[in-house]
């Protein structure tokens, strides 16, 4: 009987690369594995976005006009509307100039109820200390 | 029609075009927050999902399961019942 925490951490820009689209689609099938398990078992997956990754978090993509892709902003809301521990790198948001406004934050409009969180780098690795596996995306 | 199916839902979930993982994720979501007793209508096209995951899933948790596929409407009724 265990909990096995996973850290799914995007550092690849949002477009042109199925990077960052394969570590939300990975961390939202981890929440099904379950079934597949013993009693007691788990996946326990947090996202986290850094370096040029918090780009992904940028609200108002326009994917499906520019490159006719579904929006990965689709899929960070799900992450949060199943409640998926969502973290974004305060220092790279400073970096890149962009403000909580412009962010992802919520998906209230799709009935979630968990935000992101905007933290600094030292939680997450934190986050990737406690984890029992690293996936870089 | 079984005895869940003829029973008023307490909620129902539309996953309709949803692939999985979503439909199983959701209804789990759903159950979370239904009382004990409380029956979940989930409305799903996606076969893994109707006739795969969401039994297993409420088979490992004892959740009552009752499964409706509608042939003309290519989709299932799925009910859970809440323990």
């Amino acid at each position: 009987m265990a909990i096995k925490k996973f850290a799914f951490i995007v550092k690849s820009l949002p477009y042109k690369t199925e990077a960052s689209r394969l570590a939300l689609t990975h961390a939202i099938a981890s929440q099904t594995v379950e079934i597949y398990l013993e009693d007691g078992d788990n996946v326990e997956p947090v996202l986290a976005f850094i370096g040029d990754g918090v780009l992904n978090c940028l609200r108002n993509q326009t994917a499906m006009n520019t490159y006719g892709v579904t929006s990965l902003e689709q899929h960070i809301k799900n992450s949060l509307l199943l409640d998926l521990k969502v973290l974004i790198c305060k220092e790279d948001v400073e970096k890149f100039g962009i403000s909580e406004d412009a962010l992802i934050m919520d998906a209230e409009d799709i009935g979630g109820e968990t935000r992101a969180n905007i933290v600094a780098f030292s939680e997450i690795m934190k986050e990737m200390d406690s984890s029992h596996h690293l996936l870089f995306f | 029609m079984g005895e869940l199916s003829s029973t008023t839902p307490t909620e129902t979930l539309d996953v309709l075009g949803r692939v999985c993982p979503y439909p199983l994720v959701l209804a789990k979501k759903a159950v979370e927050k239904l009382p004990s007793g409380g029956v979940l209508k989930i409305l799903c096209d996606a076969p893994a999902s109707a006739e795969d995951s969401i039994p297993r899933y409420c088979e490992k948790n004892g959740f009552k399961l009752e499964s409706v596929r509608l042939e003309d409407k290519g989709y299932w009724e799925l009910y859970i019942q809440k323990p």
